[in-house]
């Protein structure tokens, strides 16, 4: 068993096997009888539909997929070697940068990782903030999906009116972090700046709206005979096979697994929520688009109670050693002053231990591993990346499939090479 | 604070608690499998993530780790295995530790956790951990020509260096660097 390659898990290097490696597109014929009507392919890394850099060298069969493997890399940026030369506050930033599609859930699950470390508990308006947050940002990376699975699929003008709908996300992280796209807002000891009245009204304004333009999508793809054909038992994960590969979000959900962590697990006062997790039996990569599409109902209507039951109060932790003093108290207090400067100096420094917060992104499970050595910068950062995990099933997805499908199951994988790679 | 660790595992585990929260274990590295096989059949059927911390002396000799407390060499490098029980929603972290030598190794336990394939060549491209057993134990995210591990400690950071087109006369006539 050991030495069998289990099926769905690419383990050949491109360096390897019969000098695979080296040419860019074109293909290339092994020799051997048996595999003479065997074409080998390389899908990527620059193909528009792999969304970023991913490469599959592909086996075929005439148009049939005998085998898989996806080569990964290309996007590494070191993210976990850099967060170990800053300090805890600084390394928020780049945990914004792997998966930039869903910054505010690696800014989250880094936020309660280091909380744990410090064993403080930010307060309840902050804990609200960061599930507004999350939620927004779950629907702005499932536009971004939706816009390209549709385009992909051939469904152009979806892009449009996803990214239309994504802008309105992107103005409400501006109003209230100030920031676009990387918007750093949850950092450890709570939120960056409180919600302002404008981001209320503009937030007001999004969940009025927002269902219209989810029922718009549904006209334009839920009964799309096109897309349909293109998706309806198409990239079938069996139950079995999405747990054995340890799938998270919408591909374990899909496979008919009700495991969300903001229900299984709750953090961040979403058990205070009522709101349900969408599963679906289907099994293909229509069960996961109906799954997404409900989840983005799901999160309007978290995003109603959150707003209605917005708490009063602080919005951070309220310790010196963590966090700086409010500007005011510079002037006035010395205390204050010796904090300020031991903060933007040093930093602030947890004790030896380790600590795993995990959130659920758009994708499945973000998590974060954090050891801290006892010193202001951590020992290790580890980001445990849904989409690193979701993409070892490609191959069993297509696997005797079609080859025009490997752009569908690519798709619904919804897999960001940054966050592979890291 | 005392850990809910599995009775099966008490005899095995030489060391056990919660640190902020999460329970753990320690196990001797030659029983690392044995105690996983256990664990899959206790319901933490899901391999969250497998990493490694290296655990190298910092600059003023000290060590903030303390390892295994039966450990007689020195030890460095710290895999970390993340379990997740998803019927008892619980989460247990196998810890296990290896010493400082040349070329440290583990058993792979990629057959009992399929996704632990990828995370296997990761922690062998990053830190050169050599898992025995494993299929294909190749670079995943560094080029294949790459030298060294670059998440240990001792990797120099900031070594690379870059072509600036001010020296384009010196890279395009003289002969490539011995």
């Amino acid at each position: 068993m050991a030495d069998q390659p289990s099926p769905g898990v690419g383990v050949h290097s491109p360096l390897d096997g019969e000098g695979q490696g080296g040419g860019l597109t074109l293909a290339q014929t092994p020799a051997g009888a048996d595999d003479s009507q065997i074409l080998t392919v390389n899908f990527g890394p620059h193909h528009p539909s792999t969304h970023g850099v991913l490469r599959l060298i592909v086996d075929l069969d005439g148009e049939v997929i005998r085998k898989v493997t996806p080569v990964i890399g290309y996007l590494h940026t070191g993210i976990e070697k850099t967060a170990e030369s800053l300090r805890y506050q600084q390394v928020v930033t780049v945990t914004d940068r792997h998966d930039y599609l869903s910054p505010l859930f690696n800014n989250h699950s880094y936020a309660m990782a280091v909380e744990r470390l410090m064993g403080v508990e930010v307060p309840p308006r902050a804990d609200a903030l960061r599930v507004i947050m999350d939620e927004l940002c779950r629907i702005s990376s499932h536009m971004i999906w939706l816009g390209t699975s549709g385009l992909e699929l051939g469904a152009i003008s979806m892009l449009w009116y996803c990214l239309r709908e994504r802008d309105k996300v992107l103005d409400l992280n501006e109003e209230i972090s100030g920031f676009r796209m990387h918007t750093s807002y949850i950092r450890p000891g709570g939120v960056m700046a409180d919600a302002t009245p404008r981001f209320l009204d503009l937030l007001n304004t999004f969940i009025e709206e927002f269902p219209k333009s989810i029922d718009e999508f549904e006209d334009l793809l839920t009964e799309n005979p096109i897309f349909k054909a293109r998706t309806v038992g198409i990239g079938y994960l069996s139950r079995e096979d999405a747990l054995r590969l340890g799938q998270t979000g919408p591909m374990l959900r899909g496979s008919g697994v009700d495991w969300d962590l903001r229900k299984s697990m709750p953090y961040s006062g979403y058990e205070k929520y009522d709101f349900e997790v969408a599963t679906d039996a289907g099994c293909d990569c229509y069960a996961r688009y109906k799954i997404r599409i409900r989840e983005l109902r799901e999160s309007i209507k978290i995003l109603r109670q959150a707003v209605d039951q917005l708490p009063e109060g602080p919005i951070n932790v309220d310790d010196r050693k963590m966090l700086p003093p409010p500007r005011e108290e510079l002037d006035t207090s010395m205390e204050a002053l010796i904090h300020h400067f031991k903060l933007f100096t040093e930093g602030y420094s947890p004790p030896v231990g380790d600590a795993y917060a995990a959130t659920e992104s758009g994708r499945g499970e973000n998590g974060c591993y954090v050891v801290s050595d006892g010193t202001h910068k951590p020992r290790r950062v580890k980001f445990r990346a849904a989409s690193f995990v979701n993409l070892q099933s490609t191959e069993t997805m297509a696997l005797r499939g079609m080859v025009a499908d490997m752009i569908a199951i690519i798709g619904t994988i919804d897999a960001i090479m940054g966050d592979v790679d890291r | 604070m005392k850990s809910r660790v599995p009775a099966a595992l008490a005899k095995i585990a030489v060391d056990s608690g919660a640190s902020a929260g999460d329970d753990w274990l320690t196990v001797p590295v030659a029983r690392l499998r044995e105690t996983l096989q256990a664990l899959q059949a206790e319901g933490f059927t899901t391999l969250a993530f497998l990493t490694c911390v290296d655990h190298l002396a910092r600059s003023d000799g000290q060590v903030p780790f303390s390892g295994p407390p039966d450990a007689e060499t020195p030890v460095r490098f710290e895999l970390v295995y993340q379990l997740r029980d998803l019927e008892g929603r619980r989460l247990l972290r196998v810890r296990t530790f290896l010493a400082d030598a040349p070329d440290p190794s583990a058993p792979s336990v990629q057959d009992l956790f399929p996704p632990a394939n990828w995370d296997e060549r990761e922690t062998w491209d990053m830190f050169g951990i050599r898992f025995q057993g494993h299929p294909g134990l190749t670079r995943i995210l560094m080029p294949d020509d790459w030298v060294g591990h670059p998440l240990r400690r001792d990797f120099p950071v900031g070594g690379e260096p870059v072509d600036f087109s001010s020296d384009h006369e010196q890279w395009q006539t003289s002969p490539p660097l011995a």
